[in-house]
């Protein structure tokens, strides 16, 4: 995680929040998105059966975005130790796949508002069938930064390319 | 000036004690023996996708025993294509792939792991392949039954599922 990484995670953080309140459930940060700064929605179908992909979501989620990360940067004149665990919760109803991620910084990071349990939110994707052979995937993510984690939920939803973020970058 | 004497002066004895400490094995590190028979094939494919970032690659080997505790048995560098390690066959391991980024123009540095447990049957063979691209990583376990092209991919299996592991 760098210091641009850092400055996009505390923007989107303040933009999402609007200087008042984080949202506190997932329900809370899908109205918040559409309307932050820092944050858009993405929606995206793909070629997938909706059970194919929420099957990749309950296997792919625990596996490669449970993690408790460190990172460093260090320049002339400042050494940093980010250290951040990042909780994936992966629901599955009867036409709907939801696939939260959040995230809470254990060390390096000033939080700025209340934090809800597990940790911020970062991101939130919901799958749900077009028709049996296609599922749409909306997306509620950064706008900035967190590329390989987008990158590796897309991945999980199509199909293609199935693999862990490099949660480092 | 003499500030930054001191600071250069300190940051070599710093280095200095990294170094040493590093050759020492002082922080834990040490080889795995690999003097068994090879029953696993590691093929890595590691890329940072910049010219000014790298990735390093490793595989720590733990013994795993009946309480699912775990012991270190030493480090293999993936820092070939193609590696063969010798695991002991026929008791539970536990490998800890290590992918250890770095980036020079940023100064910053991260590792991420990806465990799995497995226990070798005799006579078989196990294929891995890890790769790195893209900030996207996998590792995928594959056995091969002796005589017997067909290969099967192994299910991941985690320490903190080792005690439904079967014995």
């Amino acid at each position: 995680m760098t210091r641009f990484h850092i400055f996009a995670l505390f923007l989107f953080t303040v933009m999402v929040s609007g200087c008042v309140s984080h949202p506190q459930t997932a329900e809370e940060f899908r109205k918040a998105v559409p309307g932050a700064f820092m944050a858009k929605v993405e929606t995206f179908e793909v070629n997938r059966p909706f059970s194919q992909v929420a099957n990749t979501f309950q296997k792919m989620a625990p596996q490669c975005l449970s993690k408790t990360i460190k990172t460093t940067s260090q320049t002339r004149q400042s050494y940093q130790v980010i250290v951040t665990t990042y909780t994936p919760t992966v629901l599955v109803s009867g036409n709907k796949a939801e696939l939260h991620v959040q995230q809470h910084h254990e060390q390096g990071v000033l939080n700025v508002s209340k934090e809800p349990r597990g940790g911020y939110y970062l991101m939130v994707a919901d799958a749900q069938p077009v028709n049996k052979e296609k599922t749409r995937v909306d997306l509620y993510r950064p706008s900035m930064g967190f590329d390989p984690m987008v990158k590796a939920i897309r991945g999980w939803a199509t199909g293609d390319n199935v693999g862990c973020p490099d949660l480092t970058k | 000036m003499v500030k930054d004497i001191a600071q250069t002066t300190a940051r070599c004895i710093g280095g200095s004690v990294l170094a040493v400490s590093l050759l020492t094995g002082c922080f834990g590190i040490r080889s795995y023996p690999n003097t068994l028979d090879k029953n696993l094939h590691v093929h890595t494919a590691a890329d940072a996708g910049s010219f000014f970032s790298s990735v390093r690659t490793a595989v720590d080997i733990h013994r795993v025993n009946a309480d699912c505790q775990t012991e270190y048995e030493g480090t293999v560098q993936l820092n070939t294509s193609t590696i063969d390690i010798g695991i002991p066959p026929d008791r539970w391991s536990r490998l800890v792939f290590v992918f250890a980024s770095s980036s020079f123009l940023a100064s910053t540095s991260g590792t991420i792991t990806y465990e799995t447990l497995m226990k070798p049957r005799a006579g078989h063979t196990y294929e891995v392949t890890v790769s790195y691209r893209d900030d996207i990583y996998n590792v995928s376990v594959y056995e091969t039954q002796p005589g017997n092209p067909a290969r099967r991919e192994l299910e991941r299996s985690t320490l903190t599922a080792c005690h439904a592991l079967p014995t």
